[in-house]
């Protein structure tokens, strides 16, 4: 299928495709350089008086790993989607601006001989998160290995989890980051792929018989029968019980909404998700009232001034910088005052990109960041919505919606609309575990975007339709 | 069939969804970012005005005159530290210390003062498009330092409070606590602590701002209020008398069993007393019964219309005057007849804070209309342009008419021939002085506080005045004269 170009003048080596141009995509990424450069001045400006770049090399490289991943894209020949990288480009490098301008000794690692900061770090992994998400945007071209294993993704996932649960160490009351020598990683960052994977598989091949066959419980309230509500109680358990005993309240809400979204797609019924955010809304408040850590976490996000030394600290800080930027921002390289050193808000790489870019840039800056997530999930979505088939559909749907509702779940927390949760600010914030679980994400939705991939081979019947033979059914 | 659709055709819903989630996140960054921008961002605690309070030159602070109350210095090390006046003006004015925060004017316009926010909101908001500041803008304030220093002089040695404002504008000219403090001391880094320390240790309290933080038992200057709460409900007329008196002067009356009496029986006999003459010769049996026919519900609006209930829009952080504890049965929360009776002539579980009691002789100075008081009246950037802070209402508190029968009422309790005895030394010479004393008991075997407030002239008045005396005796003894002593003065400089 790779080389059906009969009528092309002459491929370069037989068996690859022929380059297709990507001209938009070019443009938008002269626009997201250019944007980044003046961002650059700015802060150099800033910092020295004199209009220069504030961190020209950390520009160009970033600059140069676009232009590899552009070109690669367009070496592949094949019609991806044009505005996804730049999108993700976008928020990459506010990121990369970001982590350039907080105090480099936030985080320092020893690589070799170098020394290595919170900017150079950040880049780094942009430039990993790149190579990542061009090998996946050109490399992937079947589901298959996907679909067929998808219990084989769950079990790896579920795993992952456990592993983390037992011997997962505990930073800020979350026992979240998992250390196998020299590495530490959040895993819940790569669990909500794998999960996406699996309920886009589970839904696409179970949603007829979810959607059609009802027991009813109570006059128009209907439920699929026990068998297939199974796995959807499995995952409420897997959600609250990542609440209880990870304490990561983010991630459960992230896996749980985008769980239920999918649902929704897969069976169009409306009362299955009431019921899911139903059932969700009681298994917190039971949480709540059994469990301190949850009651603070609630008490906190209502009145964080009752204990602004406290337990309130980081998120009145943040509200502060936001308020500080006011409509404009004070200037990249002019706000976040720092105290005895140190920026107010501890987690600020990881948790308060937001505050950050909302003091520095205004609330035009978080606008604009909110845009850009607006955008990447519209791209996914429209891949979604024309999509062949339900499984690649409810896939780029899923990734999509990681993606934009963690970034609603995280600037939720910020802008103290939700509790706030120690999750990251997806391609924004730092982080190793998150730019590559995003990363993928933004890798797969780009493969999936392209229309003249391989025709599927036909799915198998449903897995329950085989083990029964319903009358009726193929024979 | 539900499912027969596929999911991409439900794909929009979830978008729709989203999107709303996104302008749900959009609405609250302009309410963190430009609704609540200006409080936060200017607030002491505020990360940056912290940071800016240790390089900044912060503006001075000027009294009415121009005369300075605050201004800048520094230290060898290159870090500015402020310096104060006088100690007279320390409470209104604050300290600024590096160790020990802020306080007063200092801390309520910290954000101008260290140039943090510019005089306008246009250049606030795009502040990163201008030079920046820096120094900080100057305050320029109501106070008068000269009759600052008089009214401590006059307090002397004892715990006190002096509140005397223009009615017509809410100009706070005067607002005295005794005893006062040393803030230059404090804002000094090489005395500050051991400043600081001894202040918190006293007994005395010199840091607690008496005029705004103080609440007292007010007695008979609250008669006032009742006068007020009864003309304007209605419930009692300049000409109403009570069958009542004199018969009950002489035994006292019983209200549910409780005995409100008097001390004006030996001379006024078996006159009648209505409002004016009450009010003269500080009745509290016509005024307990005048509360009574005004009733809790009345007489708590009306307190409130006067600034009661709530802290006191005001540039600094005021207490609560209160009439009652609250909770109780009765309209306005009053527990029973008895409390509603003795709160009428301002004893009861009324307190108010002597700033709420200049506020009252203001109201009545000013035709019955309130202006909110101030401190802070212009701030004036370095190339000397000035940006006005202008005067504001509370509203209107009493109709005219009714207002004019207590100027009148007021006037008699100064002028009138028993009213002397009440107010000796009230009276400015020369001049149409009106006022009302205030003895406020205490239980227990200590001296009553004395209570003055009072307005002047009485036909066209320009200065509102209260004045307190921590156990200073009768109102007559120890308030009235040091309240004379200060109209006079501010009338003479006029």
């Amino acid at each position: 299928m790779t080389g059906r170009v009969a009528d092309a003048p002459a491929p370069a080596l037989p068996g690859f495709p022929r380059p297709r141009a990507r001209r938009r995509e070019l443009g938008l990424l002269v626009a997201v350089v250019v944007a980044l450069a003046i961002g650059s001045l700015s802060l150099g400006l800033f910092r020295t008086g004199r209009p220069e770049l504030a961190d020209p090399q950390g520009l160009l490289l970033f600059a140069a790993g676009l232009l590899v991943a552009h070109v690669a894209l367009v070496v592949s020949g094949r019609r991806l989607d044009e505005v996804l990288l730049p999108a993700a480009a976008f928020l990459g490098g506010i990121g990369l601006l970001v982590m350039e301008r907080l105090p480099q000794d936030l985080v320092v690692q020893e690589l070799g001989p170098w020394t290595l900061g919170l900017g150079d770090l950040q880049l780094l992994w942009l430039g990993v998160a790149l190579a990542v998400a061009t090998t996946i945007a050109v490399v992937y071209r079947s589901d298959r290995w996907l679909r067929l294993y998808k219990y084989t993704w769950a079990a790896a996932g579920l795993l992952l989890l456990a592993l983390t649960f037992v011997f997962g160490s505990e930073v800020n009351g979350s026992r979240l980051t998992l250390e196998i020598g020299p590495f530490a990683g959040q895993p819940s960052e790569l669990l909500k792929v794998i999960l996406v994977v699996f309920f886009a598989a589970y839904l696409a091949e179970n949603r007829v018989l979810l959607a059609d066959a009802r027991v009813r419980v109570v006059g128009p309230l209907t439920v699929p029968p026990l068998a297939y509500l199974a796995p959807i109680g499995a995952m409420l358990a897997l959600a609250l019980g990542i609440v209880v005993i990870q304490r990561d309240l983010g991630a459960a809400l992230l896996f749980y909404a985008v769980f239920l979204a999918l649902l929704f797609l897969a069976t169009g019924r409306l009362t299955d998700m009431i019921l899911g955010l139903l059932l969700f809304a009681v298994g917190f408040l039971v949480l709540a009232a059994l469990f301190p850590h949850v009651q603070e976490r609630i008490a906190t996000w209502l009145d964080p001034w009752s204990d602004p030394l406290g337990s309130g600290y980081q998120l009145i800080q943040a509200l502060h910088a936001f308020a500080r930027g006011g409509l404009v921002g004070v200037g990249l390289g002019a706000g976040l005052p720092e105290i005895a050193g140190r920026p107010p808000i501890p987690a600020i790489h990881t948790d308060f990109p937001l505050a950050a870019i909302g003091e520095e840039m205004g609330m035009t800056g978080v606008l604009a960041v909110l845009a850009a997530y607006l955008v990447l999930v519209e791209r996914g979505l429209r891949i979604a919505s024309s999509s062949r088939d339900d499984f690649r559909a409810l896939l780029a749907a899923g990734l999509s919606l990681v993606i934009g509702v963690q970034a609603a779940i995280i600037a939720g927390g910020n802008l103290k609309l939700i509790p706030l949760t120690g999750i990251t600010l997806p391609l924004v914030s730092y982080g190793g575990s998150s730019m590559l679980a995003n990363a993928i994400v933004v890798g797969l939705l780009l493969a999936l975007s392209d229309r003249g991939a391989a025709p599927l081979a036909p799915p198998r019947p449903p897995r329950l339709a085989r083990l029964r033979r319903r009358p009726g059914g193929t024979p | 069939m539900t499912a027969g659709r596929g999911p991409g055709r439900r794909v929009p819903a979830v978008a729709v969804a989203l999107v709303l989630a996104f302008g749900i996140i959009a609405a609250g960054s302009s309410y963190w970012q430009v609704i609540r921008a200006d409080e936060l961002a200017s607030s002491p605690t505020d990360a940056a005005m912290l940071a800016a309070a240790r390089t900044v030159v912060r503006g001075k602070i000027l009294d009415r005159d121009g005369r300075t109350l605050a201004s800048s210095r520094r230290a060898e090390d290159g870090t500015p530290y402020r310096v104060y006046a006088d100690a007279a003006v320390s409470h209104p004015v604050g300290y600024a210390a590096q160790l020990y925060g802020s306080a007063g004017l200092e801390r309520a316009y910290a954000a101008e003062l260290t140039g943090a926010r510019g005089s306008d909101p246009i250049s606030r908001a795009f502040a990163k498009f201008l030079p920046p500041l820096d120094r900080g803008l100057d305050l320029r304030t109501s106070l008068s330092l000269a009759h600052q220093r008089l009214a401590v002089s006059l307090l002397g040695n004892d715990r006190g409070a002096v509140v005397m404002l223009d009615p017509r504008t809410g100009e706070v000219l005067v607002m005295a606590s005794t005893p006062t403090f040393d803030a230059s001391g404090i804002a000094n880094p090489a005395t500050s602590r051991q400043t600081f320390e001894s202040l918190r240790e006293d007994e005395a309290s010199p840091l607690l701002d008496r005029a705004t933080l103080g609440r007292y038992v007010p007695g008979s200057v609250f008669k006032i209020v009742t006068a007020i709460a009864g003309l304007g409900s209605g419930s009692v007329s300049p000409a109403t008398t009570y069958p009542e008196q004199p018969g009950a002067e002489e035994d006292g009356l019983v209200v549910s069993g409780y005995t409100i009496k008097d001390g004006h029986h030996p001379f006024t006999g078996d006159e009648e007393l209505d409002l004016l003459s009450a009010t003269e010769v500080s009745c509290n049996i016509w005024y307990a019964l005048a509360g009574l026919d005004t009733g809790g519900a009345n007489l708590d609006a009306f307190a409130r219309r006067l600034g009661f209930g709530e802290p006191l829009p005001f540039d600094l952080p005021t207490a609560t005057s209160q009439l009652t504890n609250g909770g109780g049965p009765l309209p306005g929360g009053f527990q029973d007849d008895v409390e509603l009776a003795n709160a009428a002539y301002g004893q009861g579980e009324v307190l108010a804070t002597p700033l709420q009691m200049a506020l009252v002789a203001a109201a009545v100075a000013n035709g019955g209309e309130l202006m909110a008081p101030r401190l802070a009246t212009a701030l004036v950037d370095r190339q000397g342009r000035a940006t006005s802070i202008e005067p504001r209402s509370m509203g209107r508190v009493l109709d005219p008419a009714s207002n004019a029968a207590i100027v009148a009422a007021m006037t008699l309790a100064v002028e009138g021939e028993w009213g002397q005895l009440f107010t000796e030394g009230a009276k400015v010479p020369g001049v149409p002085t009106a006022g009302k004393s205030g003895t406020a008991q205490l239980g227990g075997s200590g001296e009553p506080h004395s209570w003055f407030i009072g307005f002047a002239p009485a036909d066209a008045p320009t200065v509102a005045i209260a004045v307190i005396v921590e156990q200073g005796g009768r109102g007559g003894e120890r308030a009235s004269p040091l309240a004379g002593r200060m109209l006079r003065a501010w009338l003479e400089a006029q």
